[in-house]
């Protein structure tokens, strides 16, 4: 059975881009469009690693994590986030809200699942 | 490769989704919009083009949105002010980008006329200085590129053989889903490893907290690692744990030997449930509880397969999906959650609605032929045909449904135009835009950008007045342009109104008749005048500018509009301005006619141009001479033009009180008469192009196929009543 990762970022190119380097990798990828979509996906899916973008409409991403880490259920998940700059106070910010860990955009897909495998067994 | 060309179009298509989004926002707040979504939303828009700008190399497209984006981050936190400036530069700088998006798509991610000085323009607006070298520090490196650059770690000593790692990570670090196992994992790919576990804060079960962390590791890695590499590995949990660094260069090692020696391999079996969850705390406890396990498939679900021996599910595998059915209709569930549209091949769609056609076609042949036979309409059979019919209806109208788009693909298009055509003329110009969420065909669509691009140039170059003209007349500098589109019974209505001048009637009837388009005689209303624009020929030498003299005049916007089964009509209003209407077909697949027999043939005369049917009495039939007729209908006088005579099907005129005329509104509210043997009734049929078949025929629109399986043709209302009434000129 192969992990499952969802993805959340509201580019529709940026879910692709993550959905085949994941995919090649042999993970099982399920994704979301914003926050509140993430969150029924992750309910629907339990996966087993989440990928965030941070600037999304509806709810963002640091929205999207407080909302997973106050969840019981789903706060063991390891969360990763896609920041586009290095931009050490969204990092933080992120963080804050129980991020895992983070991805500078552009990713390069190996490094994309090195840090995955990073974070779940 | 192919897969990385796909994302690519992608890519494109979304810039362009985001570029109209950027404009209607930045459009929005000129208009007074404050709503703090709306900038989010446009500062969203050039931040994702910038980021698959970014997964594609694009360097000229990530550098100006990156300084656009720079700009837009400062209104978005309130240090620049949305002014009225502010967002005219906001604007060119989006028609900037939209032009880099374009020349990226077609392999051209070069420079840009405007780019360089627009960029200049938004740094000024972001006012910081050294923006410049930021932007080339940020986007010179396009690797994955983690914490280790921003962590100025201190140089290693020379020469060290290893280092040994303290970590003892605080409760901060489970909470956030890292992993301490996970951690030495990472630790083990280094080099060699030896860790121990420092279990002497582990208090009395009865006294420990689930959330706690009491464990602590001293790690000793020997091999090639560097310090940076050790750092990097807990990049993502600095500041959620005491962690201490050394070299080893004969110092001494951890202290005091810790009670508990665990190797590498036995501490990550125990993170993975093989060893007996003694005390660790920490991980599992949170995990545990996020998985209940999930409960033996209900015997009611599938008796026959619950009678074989049901697999039971082993406990290791209850977070996995189970083996049964449920996993299955999970799975479906999950994924219309994550994709709530899916992208189709247009072909695909276009196939889907020809086999409707066919399959509308079919049903209308099998149900006269249930006819025919004398099924009684109560009978099983004919009862079937009905809900046949019903549900092949059904299809038909959600298969047009797929294909349905809203306008706002065309519209969004149009405010860059009227800055462009703005900028030109020197006059000041609003577009306002409503309705962009009417939906019709995509074929319309694709069809309406052409006549509707003439029409807003024309409503700014000759629709509005100067600005100096305008405040003669009272009138606010800035004209302003409405675009707008409505469902109205069945069709599709868009307007482009202008608040100008009006249309000069005197002018355009001296041309007319300079152009021998009407007699010096002729006396017009004001709506037959106005109409005069769209007469082919109109279009004058003189009137030729820049903007809209390009060889194209309204009569073939109105051609254009026809070819979709549409009608455009003008009303004007002296010094209030003109609305140009066009109503359209929601879709070029199917028309809903009136057929009717002329000398044996079948005809379809579309609906929408019917206004009435009646039984011409011989008292209200009178003879111009030749075969002109005029038909008097509540005292007044229309063209009766017989159809038969029209199309060629017979020599001599039916005798009017032998047919059944219907009336009819053609362009420009002209009316006639069409003179039909008879009406057989109503209905919907789907079109066939008779160009694509066999060719273009005068007086004919396109054809059809009839429940019998005969073949119609539908009629071209305008052509037949402009011809008749040329005939009829020449007659009178």
């Amino acid at each position: 059975m192969s992990m499952t990762v969802l993805t959340v970022d509201d580019s529709r190119t940026m879910r692709e881009m993550l959905r085949l380097a994941l995919a090649d990798a042999g993970f099982r990828v399920v994704q979301a469009e914003d926050g509140i979509h993430g969150l029924e996906v992750l309910q629907a899916e339990s996966p087993q690693v989440i990928v965030t973008d941070i600037n999304m409409p509806r709810m963002d991403g640091f929205g999207f994590i407080e909302e997973v880490r106050g969840d019981q259920r789903y706060r063991g998940i390891p969360i990763l986030v896609l920041t586009t700059e290095s931009d050490a106070e969204k990092k933080n910010r992120a963080r804050m809200a129980g991020a895992t860990g983070w991805i500078v955009k552009p990713f390069n897909p190996v490094k994309l699942v090195d840090a995955i495998r990073r974070v779940a067994a | 490769m192919d897969a990385l060309a796909a994302i690519r179009d992608v890519f494109f298509q979304e810039c362009e989704e985001q570029l109209a989004e950027l404009e209607s926002g930045l459009l929005a707040m000129e208009g007074g919009d404050t709503d703090p979504e709306t900038i989010n939303a446009v500062f969203r828009a050039v931040h994702s083009i910038k980021g698959g700008a970014g997964a594609f190399s694009l360097e000229a497209l990530i550098r100006f949105a990156h300084v656009f984006e720079t700009a837009l981050d400062e209104m978005r936190s309130g240090r620049l002010a949305p002014s009225s400036d502010v967002l005219k530069t906001m604007l060119r700088a989006a028609d900037v980008l939209a032009d880099l998006v374009r020349a990226a798509r077609v392999d051209e991610d070069g420079q840009h006329p405007h780019a360089a000085t627009l960029a200049e323009e938004l740094k000024a607006m972001s006012g910081a200085a050294g923006e410049a070298d930021e932007t080339e520090e940020d986007w010179g490196d396009f690797e994955f590129q983690p914490m280790a650059a921003a962590m100025d770690a201190p140089e290693a000593p020379a020469g060290p053989t290893g280092f040994v790692v303290t970590f003892k990570p605080r409760a901060d670090l489970y909470a956030k889903a890292n992993e301490a196992a996970l951690l030495l994992r990472e630790l083990g790919r280094l080099g060699a490893v030896e860790v121990e576990l420092d279990a002497h804060d582990v208090p009395p079960l009865h006294e420990m907290d689930p959330e706690a962390a009491y464990l602590a590791w001293t790690i000793t890695v020997t091999g090639d690692a560097d310090e940076a590499a050790i750092r990097e590995v807990f990049e993502w949990v600095d500041g959620d744990c005491e962690l201490n660094i050394q070299a080893i260069g004969g110092e001494a090692e951890g202290d005091d030997g810790a009670e508990a020696a665990f190797d590498l391999s036995a501490l990550l079996a125990r993170v993975q449930g093989d060893a007996p969850a003694e005390a660790a705390p920490e991980p599992e406890a949170p995990i545990a509880a996020a998985f209940e396990p999930i409960p033996e498939p209900p015997v009611v679900a599938a008796p026959v397969v619950a009678a074989a021996p049901a697999p039971l599910a082993p406990p290791a595998a209850a977070n996995e999906p189970s083996p049964d059915g449920q996993a299955g209709g999970g799975a479906r569930k999950a994924e219309a959650a994550a994709g709530a549209t899916i992208r189709v091949d247009l072909d695909r769609v276009d196939r889907l609605i020809d086999l409707v056609g066919e399959l509308v076609i079919n049903q209308a042949v099998l149900a006269q032929r249930v006819m025919e036979a004398g099924l009684a309409r109560a009978s099983a059979v004919a009862m079937g045909l009905d809900e046949l019919e019903q549900l092949t209806r059904e299809i038909q109208d959600s298969v047009m449904a797929i294909r349905a788009q809203p306008v706002k693909s065309v519209f969004q298009r149009m405010p860059r135009l009227v800055r462009e055509v703005a900028a030109m003329t020197g006059k000041p110009v609003r577009l306002v835009t409503e309705g962009e969420g009417t939906e019709v065909d995509k074929t319309v669509i694709e069809r309406l950008a052409d006549p509707l691009t003439h029409m807003i140039r024309n409503a700014i170059d000759h629709g509005l007045e100067s600005p100096e003209k305008r405040a003669a007349a009272g009138k606010p500098a800035e004209g302003v342009v409405r675009l707008s589109a409505a469902h109205r019974s069945g069709r599709i209505v868009i307007e482009v109104a202008d608040d100008g001048g009006g249309i000069n009637r005197e002018r355009v009837k001296s041309i007319a008749i300079e152009k021998g388009l009407i007699s010096a005689e002729a006396t017009l209303s004001d709506e037959e005048i106005d109409n005069l624009i769209f007469m082919p020929g109109f279009s004058t030498a003189s009137e030729v500018s820049d903007i809209s003299g390009r060889g194209v005049g309204m009569d073939v916007v109105r051609r254009s509009i026809q070819a979709l089964g549409g009608r455009i009509t003008i009303t004007s209003r002296p010094g209030k301005g003109s609305i140009f209407t066009m109503s359209l077909p929601l879709t070029l697949a199917v028309l809903d006619g009136m057929v009717v027999s002329v000398q044996g043939q079948t005809l379809v005369a579309p609906i929408t141009a019917i206004v009435e049917t009646l039984q011409p009495k011989a008292s209200d039939v009178h003879s111009l001479g030749g075969h002109a007729r005029v038909i008097s209908i509540r005292g007044g006088f229309v063209p009766l033009i017989d159809v038969g005579m029209a199309l060629g099907y017979r020599r001599e005129p039916l005798p009017a009180t032998q047919g059944v005329a219907l009336l009819i509104e053609g362009e420009g509210g002209a009316r006639a008469a069409l003179l039909c043997d008879a009406i057989q009734g109503q209905r919907q049929v789907v079109i066939k192009s008779l160009e694509a078949n066999y060719r273009q025929v005068p007086g004919v629109a396109a054809a059809t196929i009839l429940g019998d399986g005969r073949v119609a043709l539908i009629l071209d209302i305008d052509t037949i009543v402009a011809v008749s009434r040329g005939e009829m000129r020449k007659a009178g």
